[in-house]
């Protein structure tokens, strides 16, 4: 009704150009990863390379997983995420519900304040004292490191994700409950936390894809094989084969894989979360 | 005078900040204080012999360095050309998907995989699309006439940086989609019927009622991103390393190859502290502007 009937068959035409140039722009890198990683050498190496694939091969994939560390590196990211984001969790529901709850004190006040300029301040500036203090503490090349670096990183934002959500809930629920005695630790656990299921699943979405995906802490902190992380492994994997990029595609197919599993099953939260973040800044 | 109860629950509420509270004292807080205040002092790893105060020396050592107009000038173009790159990709985007076709959850979900993926592999993915041997890129241009032979985008002074510019837009711009689109979607339908009986064109309709409904989110994701893309280190490390010749060297490359090549950490300390205070400021301006405008 807004417009004629012509103009918005036009108008619809446009959109679904737009889009579909929007999808291969976005994908297009990701499909010929996928491509290269599953094709035989000589068919990479061509000056007429094309997206079908004549003959599959695995190799690549049997190479990097076989012939490198890129396993204990898969395994590394994992164990330093899943922990990351454990710790985040427990730390920012509490502060988080302080911030929601308790806002009329002035230290939780301060602390707000705290959290929302430590989310503006970037790793790379605090590099240099972090990596002295790590190596005081020797922490240098071990897991505890990065865990301690990536938490610092993810509590602020999560701490503000947890608080918006608190925001939402009314707290006549909890008063009841408090009547009948249950704790603030209790009514947190047993009350709010599982109404409030999607936003924790929102939370550890970012917590966990942010120590996954960082690159600088893990190539500065870890110098050996057996604790390095994914992200700094692949990208040394540039200097080991040179290029066979048959094999770094492939590894570059399996470091995705995780997250490709995470957003299918899961991208209603992540949208979630990115709006919530965006929209309070 | 507090109750005793609400001393109570005070106890409780410091209680439940204090392990955050501590995160961010002893890892945020503490080297916070401890760049500025070796941005001070002479503290170079492979000198340990000399040490004390440097006044501003090292401040001085820094601006003085051959590189660093290059480097302050690089940070400029990467960050503008970045942050305008993505917010029209941004709001394209976004536009496109608020209008009512089949398939936009679908597209929304292309349109999002880039920023979720590590910034390492989109990286060295584009950089082998890019290759001047067998990159798909290279050889696409090539037959569609837009260059004669292969090109070294990445190996090239002139191009390094603007081909990383390129892939960063990539990949930051679906968060730009995503925040717009939420915006999009809050914009009341009501105001744009009656402006379309009133008379409105789809242009008009767009510029003077859904954009103005978009600016407080528009202002805030330019203004984390500026600060977000300036301070950026991996993707510029993960494709050039700040080369070929320092071309693509922004100043996070810049403090990088302070501290950890040649172990400088006084003067990779100051050029962080001028950073810091740079940002400082930007976040004061900002916070001065956004109250002025909720009260005005």
């Amino acid at each position: 009704m807004l417009i004629s009937k012509r103009k918005r068959q036009l108008l619809t035409v446009i959109t679904y150009v737009v889009l579909a140039g929007f999808a291969v722009y976005c994908m297009l890198p990701f499909l010929w990863m996928l491509v290269t990683s599953i094709k035989p050498t000589d068919q990479i190496r061509t000056l007429h390379p094309t997206f079908l694939v004549r003959k599959m091969t695995f190799a690549h994939f049997d190479n990097v997983l076989n012939n490198s560390a890129f396993l204990t590196f898969f395994k590394n990211s994992l164990l330093v995420a899943s922990i990351t984001t454990v710790i985040s969790l427990l730390i920012s529901i509490f502060a988080g519900y302080s911030l929601s709850r308790y806002l009329r004190f002035k230290g939780v006040r301060l602390f707000g304040v705290a959290m929302m300029l430590s989310q503006m301040i970037p790793g790379v500036l605090l590099l240099i004292p972090l990596y002295l203090t790590m190596k005081q503490l020797s922490l240098i090349n071990t897991y505890g490191s990065l865990i301690l670096a990536y938490t610092t990183f993810a509590v602020p934002l999560c701490t503000f994700m947890m608080k918006g959500f608190f925001d939402t809930i009314p707290s006549e629920m909890e008063e009841s409950a408090e009547l009948d005695g249950c704790s603030t630790v209790g009514i947190i656990f047993k009350i709010l936390l599982p109404v409030s299921l999607p936003s924790l699943i929102s939370t550890s979405l970012f917590a966990f894809l942010n120590a996954w995906n960082e690159y600088m802490f893990g190539f500065v902190f870890i110098n050996d094989e057996a604790h390095r992380t994914l992200t700094p492994g692949v990208s040394l994997f540039k200097g080991l084969y040179q290029t066979d990029w048959g094999s770094m595609m492939a590894a570059s197919v399996l470091s995705v894989l995780p997250i490709v599993v995470i957003f299918v099953f899961l991208q209603r939260y992540l949208v979630e979360g990115m709006t919530a973040g965006a929209v309070k800044g | 005078m507090l109750t005793l109860k609400e001393k109570r629950i005070r106890r409780l509420a410091i209680g439940f900040i204090l392990p955050a509270l501590l995160f961010f004292l002893l890892l945020n807080a503490y080297p916070l204080g401890q760049v500025l205040w070796d941005s001070f002092q002479i503290k170079n790893l492979l000198n340990k012999a000399v040490d004390g105060f440097a006044g501003l020396q090292n401040y001085k050592e820094v601006l003085r360095s051959e590189y660093f107009p290059t480097a302050l000038r690089n940070t400029v173009v990467w960050t503008v050309i970045s942050v305008a790159g993505e917010y029209l990709l941004g709001i394209a985007s976004a536009v496109a998907l608020n209008q009512r076709v089949k398939g936009r959850t679908l597209f929304r979900a292309m349109i999002i995989v880039p920023w979720v993926v590590p910034i390492v592999i989109a990286g060295m993915t584009w950089t082998w699309m890019l290759t001047p041997d067998y990159g798909i890129l290279n050889i696409w241009m090539v037959e569609l006439g837009i260059i004669d032979k292969p090109y070294y985008w990445l190996g090239e002074l002139n191009t390094a940086l603007l081909t990383v510019t390129f892939v960063n837009i990539w990949r930051s711009f679906p968060f730009y989609t995503i925040s717009l689109l939420a915006g999009l979607q809050s914009v009341s339908r009501d105001i744009i019927e009656a402006a379309a009986i009133d008379g409105a064109g789809v242009r008009r309709r767009f510029w003077h009622i859904v954009l103005p409904q978009l600016r407080t989110v528009s202002l805030t994701i330019i203004f984390i991103h500026i600060i977000w893309t300036a301070i950026n280190f991996d993707f510029i490390w993960v494709m050039t390393e700040g080369g070929p010749l320092h071309a693509s060297e922004t100043l996070p490359i810049m403090i990088y190859r302070y501290a950890m090549q040649e172990y400088n950490f006084g003067q990779a300390s100051s050029l962080a502290s001028m950073m810091l205070s740079f940002m400082a400021i930007c976040i004061a301006l900002y916070y001065f502007a956004s109250s002025r405008r909720q009260r005005g």
